[in-house]
């Protein structure tokens, strides 16, 4: 389809960061604070109010990791050191620009970096409870948003208004849903775009309306693609685990570039965050944001059943053929949650499962080559064999409660 | 109608090529690899044809496995090396439930369906610890080479403490035990418990008999005991061990 060549949403989205800074310095300019964000638990909305541009300022750079090792050990995530690496470098422009980084108390490798940084940007942690099926915790996550809201008006000088935190709110909303709509494109015989396509519909910048434009665009091309190029032959993976920030997808690209097709990806860059969205008629904005973000399935909640059962339904909706977790070295929380993750794949969906452990060098790629190739060899001797991808009767068992 | 299977690991080319009529394996040749992967592939493998007397009309398939399996130029398509060895284990023994494999610079544990398909399989990382790469530089290390390893491991007393996780490490702590004068006797058996150890920590709990054990460091005397006591379960040396990736690859030809 046309709209989706030269010109179109795949041409846009190739240029999200230049799109981005020219955003972020526009609005700069204009004396819009901008305020970084770290991680998906942040809620947007509360920036948009205030007037403010949300950033994500996730590091996806392997260049950026040996000058993050003058202060932090070499033996933490990636993600942590990239990210990091930019503010000793001082060349992510989207940083450098921030009135504010706001981050949370996820994992104890960004928790005590954050401490590090604050000593050269300023910074506003909230802290998040983790035990996500408490009352007290969401009661006390929906207290801490309240505070974040009164220090955003204190700090740049605004009300934040609950009919500004709406019109935020049904923006981001108005996002989630684009991004889900095109996700659920993967659950065709023939997907029309690859899993890399699809996780190329990113921003850095949360709600800009010229994305959202591009994402209709994309859909609606997408949608009435009649040519669809053959993929029945690819093998369906699931993907779960880490996120894959901008520049960190070499992972996804290895599994499709040998006979894999992402068809879901269960994780921060993925699904993970958008399948739930905000209630837009609720009398407490603040508490809906609270609810929504505090369900998000880290692996940092503990116990994170939900991730377990998002899994479990993803599967089975996309029809995937064998789980692929991919985590990054030193990341605590999904490594060790990665034993119930295959157990869950292996004995309860029945499916293969393949772990992968790395980070963002591509110096063992050769070696990650033979397993994802192996774990597609047993798929395929599965399919001839008449094994079903992801068998109907152990999903529904498991969620008896499911209204699908 | 014939087949060859084309192991091309990280220390030495395997070729075996295989009758798909009879199943019957016709020859197998070995040698060390090298710079030009390809043209030591093919001068072995057209020499197993001559010595055989086989016509290259009557082959079927040429499948290429191991590391260097994409730079087999010749070859008609490519298998992995866990797929092989479980196609090559399930042959001879078709009861097979665990397959401990160890070559040149790789080392893998791969657990097999009811049927002899791949359930799951976990390899070596980043480091050649537990890998016949390991036992390499020990041998160097101690100017023995690495068929008497398992012989002088048999006069061991105490079996030094080895870390399992570095090479480079390992040999370092190998050169302070050396200068401690341990027994060069003690430090081999050290090591060869340190590559089981290795191994077994791959397996995990779950180990189900049969075991069988492959790969060129199989034929080092004296492993094959140590991962015994390592796994606590019984293990067997698969036939010619080394060969069990080329065969494998062959008969894939048979039945993808």
């Amino acid at each position: 389809m046309t709209h989706c060549d030269a010109d179109g949403p795949h041409e846009w989205f190739r240029r999200m960061i230049s799109n981005c800074l020219q955003y972020a310095r526009a609005a700069h300019a204009e004396g819009r604070p901008i305020i970084g964000i770290m991680c998906e638990f942040t809620p947007r909305e509360i920036i948009m109010a205030a007037g403010a541009v949300p950033v994500c300022l996730c590091g996806g750079s392997a260049a950026t990791i040996p000058a993050a090792e003058e202060h932090l050990p070499a033996n933490l995530c990636p993600l942590i050191k990239s990210t990091y690496g930019y503010s000793v470098l001082r060349n992510n422009p989207f940083l450098e620009m921030a009135s504010l980084v706001v981050a949370e108390t996820t994992c104890d490798g960004k928790k005590k970096m954050y401490e590090l940084l604050s000593e050269r940007y300023p910074m506003y942690v909230l802290e998040l409870p983790q035990k996500p099926h408490e009352d007290s915790g969401l009661a006390q996550w929906c207290e801490t948003l309240r505070r974040f809201k009164a220090e955003l008006e204190l700090r740049f000088g605004v009300p934040i208004t609950d009919e500004a935190l709406r019109a935020a709110i049904a923006n981001m909303n108005q996002e989630r849903r684009l991004r889900r709509e095109l996700a659920a494109l993967m659950k065709a015989d023939a997907p029309p775009l690859t899993g890399r396509q699809l996780l190329d519909f990113k921003s850095r910048v949360a709600g800009m309306e010229r994305d959202l434009v591009q994402l209709e665009l994309a859909l609606v091309a997408l949608r009435s693609q009649t040519e669809l190029p053959a993929r029945q032959n690819r093998v369906r993976v699931l993907m779960t685990g880490v996120p894959m920030v901008h520049g960190a997808e070499w992972v996804l690209d290895l599994v499709e570039d040998h006979g894999g097709l992402v068809v879901a990806l269960e994780n921060c860059t993925g699904l993970k965050p958008i399948l739930e969205d905000v209630d837009e008629s609720s009398d407490d904005p603040i508490h809906a944001l609270a609810v929504k973000y505090y369900h998000l399935p880290c692996s940092v909640m503990s116990p994170n059943d939900d991730r377990l059962n998002l899994i479990r339904e993803l599967a089975l909706e996309y029809r995937a053929e064998c789980v692929i977790e991919l985590v990054w070295q030193a990341c605590i929380t999904y490594d060790v949650e990665s034993y119930r993750v295959k157990r869950l794949v292996q004995e309860e969906i029945g499916v293969p499962y393949l772990g992968i452990e790395t980070d963002y060098s591509v110096s063992d790629s050769a070696r990650i080559t033979v397993r994802v190739e192996a774990l597609f060899e047993a798929v395929l001797q599965r399919r001839r064999s008449g094994s079903p991808a992801a068998p109907v009767s152990a999903v529904q068992e498991a969620r008896p409660d499911d209204k699908t | 109608m014939i087949s060859a299977g084309i192991d091309a690991g990280s220390r030495s080319i395997k070729v075996v090529l295989l009758d798909l009529d009879t199943h019957q394996v016709l020859a197998c040749g070995q040698t060390n690899q090298g710079v030009h992967q390809e043209a030591l592939a093919q001068d072995l493998f057209l020499h197993l044809l001559e010595q055989t007397g086989v016509d290259q009309s009557n082959l079927r398939g040429i499948i290429a496995t191991g590391y260097g399996r994409n730079l087999i130029g010749f070859a008609d398509t490519t298998v992995t090396e866990i797929t092989c060895h479980a196609r090559g284990v399930c042959h001879t023994v078709p009861s097979a439930r665990t397959i401990v494999e160890i070559g040149g610079q790789d080392s893998k544990c791969i657990r097999l369906n009811g049927d002899g398909t791949v359930r799951d399989f976990a390899m070596n990382d980043r480091c050649a610890a537990g890998t016949g790469r390991f036992l390499e530089v020990v041998a160097a290390r101690l100017g023995v080479t690495l068929d008497a390893l398992g012989a002088l491991a048999k006069h061991a007393k105490s079996p030094a403490h080895i870390s399992s996780t570095c090479v480079v490490f390992a040999e370092t702590e190998i050169i302070g035990l050396l200068a401690s004068g341990a027994a060069p006797a003690d430090i081999v058996a050290g090591v060869l418990i340190a590559v089981s150890t290795r191994v077994g920590a791959m397996a995990g709990r779950h180990v189900e008999d049969p075991v069988l054990f492959t790969g060129g460091v199989a034929l080092i005397p004296g492993m094959v005991d140590c991962l015994k006591e390592t796994l606590g379960h019984p293990v067997c040396v698969a036939p010619e061990p080394q060969f069990t990736g080329a065969l494998g690859a062959a008969l894939t030809s048979a039945s993808p």
